[in-house]
């Protein structure tokens, strides 16, 4: 019995990572023209955009952080992760409540778009830009129709030393 | 073991220390009232809770060692023998014998057997009358269970136990079990003989006896004093043979069931192993079986034979289960659970039904609100509001206890340190219904446990010298707890000689704390106490005095974000004032605005507030700023500074300098304005962000947002550092 255990647990380990990619479901939202895609199992929710309290000698993409019905929840807006720029904020800007290793974060975007099913068959592997664009959060594009769908993955995306780790001596 | 076993196992521990207290006190209360009828039941009850619950688990030697406190307190409760000081000693001492058996019972260590035996003669030879000889049966006890008497000896064991034995909740099993820890039980049998047709049985009553053979090295006393408990109107022959032959009508009548000591099902009710099934069927002989087990290899070794693991690799494994195993367990100790009156769920549940309530009047009106109504939608805002008080209230005071908990060690703690130290001590409880979070009251324990000994050992005089002084031979040490305003004060108070400023200032100045001529006033030399290394006492003892301490009581106050003060007279006494807040999830705050952000301040290390005067503003070397506070020279920080905002003003007169303390360090913090005092819920930062400099954790704010508490120290270091931040 006590053999079989570890090989339960590394299973266990590959679990995340492997509905990560495989999942087939995804939320999609706008950023700008840009379709963007994540794992719909990793929402918890979907508000629309309430004002933030900024955190004090944070990175400048860390909006603030937000009172969640009691939990205090940091707000990423992705804008400006990305570099793009910033626009006003509309009627359909919205957070998408994400769980990033068990930690309950959210996400600045244009607006959703859809849920869409997309099967692994039309996922190819994120382009090579080289060392102009980074695509190292990206899990794939996706493609659905004449769509193409910018699959993050939002675990590599923020759960750096900025989001989770040790305040080193900050920036 | 199942995990609802485990589950009741948890129950049991958290019962059994709650008897165990119970004994502990009415052991305490009975040295004063030897006579207390009440409180000896009280003690017996508790102790028989604790062996009934503790054999039902399986725990035996608790339950043997209770059995044999509880003989004793059955003959005082009887009257058959005289509560004195050498009984209650015993009894004390058992007790704790008693915690460290059921702690090992819980964590699954091994216990110091020697105490047990040692104890468990000594309560035997305590009830069998012989008081005065305690201390020299102790002596020969010791000796006892080291050497047994060698020669291996035979008893053929015939009792029927008196029919009363189930109404009295006695479980003979119970002492059969007892039997066969004594050596090897053999040829067990029940005779049921007597046993009437089932409408006819009495529950209550035992039909049963039993006949057995006992092989044991331990003497003919031993034995039967396993019977001490269920002698009385027993039928018991006790008989040496060495005969294998036993002839007993009862057994010839065929009504037979039989059952060897190591045939017995195991406790946990686990099945048998399959061998074991094969042999009882006669399928294959005992002597094969063992042959067959032995060749078993486990699994580890015949991965190794097989190459698929080297042997680092399998012991690496065997290694990574065992630290699971062990934190699996330490896991388990760690659950915590907290009882709460039915009386305080009742009446949450009503709050909560009001809630729904109100919520469903609230709905009612919104579906057909019109702008006349207005004033009924207030009204049942403000009916909403109260609810949601209340009920927070409510839901805060199921995580209170009174502080009667942290309390009941000390009767104990002055008796025995009475003792030690030679002096007559009298303590004196009050408050102990004064209620404070569960979190809080674990955290006390230590600094009053030390306050307490302090007082003991160096506030309170030897009866001599305070006879001399005129004082009551009998010194006293006053606990007291109260509510003030949102906190809690504990005070610690003793009527004996009080601090010496002299002594104090002299230390201080040889320690180098002080200049020599420094003029301090009484509340500064009393805080020298709190530094570390700092001791005045002539002498070291074992119970305090080495220098160690106070600066660690008041550390761990002020980790519960509480406060320590003293007021002392020389030759009147000392007394010790611990400020604590109600809960640690709740802060008493300064709000406090910069630009357009709002922080808070925690209010017990704000100082004082002040706007100062353009010439009381000076800097060094061109920027670093410092003002000049009644003489003394503080740095100024600019929170808009340290945090990159926009600030309204940034000029300190025009601006509100916060001048605050932590850990004995000050600064002083520049902010837009005051904007007022408020108590604040403390939020974590770290739950699903990260810590963040000079931010103690966050709360929410009268209009929903989310609001920063300062951390004080976080500032200072922010402050301290050469560069600028950037963000």
């Amino acid at each position: 019995m006590a053999a079989a255990q570890p090989e339960t647990a590394m299973k266990d380990l590959h679990q995340p990572s492997e509905s990560a990619t495989g999942g087939s479901q995804f939320l999609t939202f706008n950023l700008g023209e840009e379709l963007y895609g994540v794992d719909i199992l990793r929402v918890q929710e979907i508000k629309g955009y309430t004002a933030v309290t900024k955190i004090p000698n944070t990175p400048s993409y860390v909006k603030g952080v937000l009172n969640l019905r009691g939990t205090i929840v940091p707000i990423v807006e992705l804008r400006t992760k990305f570099g793009m720029p910033t626009i006003e904020y509309t009627m359909v800007t919205v957070i998408i409540v994400v769980v990033v290793k068990e930690k309950v974060m959210g996400l600045v975007v244009d607006g959703v778009s859809d849920v869409l099913d997309i099967d692994k068959k039309d996922v190819q592997a994120p382009p090579n830009f080289g060392a102009r664009i980074n695509v190292s959060f990206m899990n794939g594009i996706g493609k659905s129709g004449d769509k193409l769908v910018a699959l993050l993955d939002i675990d590599r995306m923020l759960s750096g030393e900025d989001m989770q780790g040790v305040a080193a001596a900050a920036a | 073991m199942s995990n609802e076993f485990a589950q009741f196992q948890d129950a049991f521990f958290e019962e059994a220390a709650e008897h165990l207290a119970v004994i502990e006190e009415g052991l305490l209360q009975l040295e004063q009232h030897p006579e207390d009828l009440d409180l000896l039941n009280k003690i017996f009850r508790s102790a028989h809770s604790i062996k009934g619950a503790s054999g039902m688990f399986g725990f035996n030697a608790v339950a043997q060692f209770t059995h044999k406190m509880e003989t004793l307190l059955d003959l005082l409760r009887n009257g058959q023998a005289a509560v004195s000081s050498t009984i209650a000693d015993l009894l004390l001492k058992s007790t704790d014998c008693l915690k460290t058996l059921i702690d090992a019972a819980k964590s699954g260590t091994p216990v110091d057997n020697e105490t047990v035996q040692r104890l468990t003669v000594e309560l035997a030879a305590a009830s069998a009358g012989n008081v005065p000889a305690a201390r020299h049966a102790s002596e020969s006890a010791k000796v006892a269970p080291a050497v047994p008497t060698g020669k291996a000896q035979s008893y053929a064991i015939n009792w029927t136990p008196p029919e009363w034995l189930f109404q009295r909740g006695l479980d003979p099993l119970q002492v059969i079990k007892e039997l066969g820890d004594l050596g090897t039980l053999s040829q067990v049998a029940v005779d049921v003989s007597r046993l009437p047709d089932l409408a006819e049985i009495d529950p209550e009553r035992c039909y049963l006896s039993w006949s057995m053979r006992l092989k044991t090295g331990k003497d003919r006393q031993v034995v039967e004093a396993v019977f001490d408990f269920v002698r009385e109107d027993s039928v018991l022959t006790i008989e040496e043979c060495e005969t294998l032959s036993v002839k007993r009508e009862g057994l010839e009548s065929g009504n037979e069931i039989r059952f060897t000591n190591d045939e017995r099902p195991s406790e946990s009710g686990a099945a048998k192993p399959l061998g074991e099934i094969l042999v009882e069927s006669g399928v294959v002989s005992r002597a094969a079986l063992d042959e067959a087990l032995a060749q078993q290899k486990r699994v580890g070794e015949i991965l190794i034979e097989q190459h698929a693991a080297s042997p680092q690799q399998v012991e690496q494994a065997l290694q990574k289960q065992r630290q699971q195993e062990a934190t699996s367990q330490s896991k388990k100790a760690d659950t915590a659970s907290i009882r709460v009156d039915t009386a305080k769920i009742d009446k949450l549940i009503n709050l909560v039904g009001e809630l729904v309530i109100t919520q469903s009047m609230l709905s009612d009106l919104g579906t057909r609100f019109e702008m006349s109504q207005i004033h009924v939608l207030l009204e049942r805002m403000a009916q909403l509001e109260r609810n949601t008080r209340e009920i927070q209230e409510r839901v805060m005071s199921i995580r209170m206890l009174p502080i009667g908990t942290a309390f009941s060690r000390f009767p104990r703690l002055v008796r025995d340190l009475s003792a030690k130290a030679g002096k007559k001590i009298q303590l004196i409880l009050s408050g102990e219904e004064t209620e404070l979070d569960k979190t809080v009251i674990e955290s006390i324990g230590d600094p009053l446990t030390h306050l307490v000994r302090n007082s003991a050992d160096h506030g309170l005089e030897t009866p001599e010298v305070r006879l001399d002084d005129n004082k009551p031979e009998v010194g006293t040490i006053r606990l007291n707890a109260f509510h003030e305003g949102g906190n809690i004060c504990i005070t610690v108070e003793d009527d004996g000689r009080g601090l010496d400023r002299e002594k104090i200032l002299a230390k201080a100045a040889k320690q180098g704390l002080i200049a020599e001529n420094e003029k301090l006033s009484d509340d500064q030399i009393w805080s020298m106490i709190f530094k570390p290394g700092f001791s005045t006492a002539d002498k070291i003892t074992d119970i305090s005095g080495r220098g160690v301490g106070m600066d660690v009581v008041k550390r761990n106050i002020e980790n519960l974000s509480g406060t320590i003060s003293i007021k002392t007279e020389k030759g009147k006494g000392t007394r010790f004032t611990l400020k604590l807040p109600l809960t640690l999830a709740i802060i008493e705050g300064m709000m406090v605005r910069v630009g357009r952000e709002t922080y808070i301040v925690p209010l017990l290390s704000i100082l004082e507030s002040l706007q100062p005067r353009p010439e009381s503003v000076k800097t060094v070397i061109g920027k670093g700023e410092l003002i000049n506070v009644r003489n003394t020279y503080l740095p100024i920080v600019r929170l808009y500074e340290v945090f990159s905002l926009q600030p309204e003003h940034t000029d300190p007169t025009k601006g509100i300098l916060l001048i605050l303390e932590t850990e004995g360090e000050r600064v002083v913090v520049m902010v837009d304005e005051i904007l007022g005092q408020q108590q604040v819920v403390i939020k974590s930062m770290e739950q699903n962000f990260r810590k963040v400099e000079g931010i103690a954790g966050a709360t929410i704010l009268g209009d929903g947002t989310v609001g920063f508490i300062l951390d004080v120290r976080g500032l200072m270091e922010i402050a301290c550092r050469e560069a600028p931040l950037v963000a």
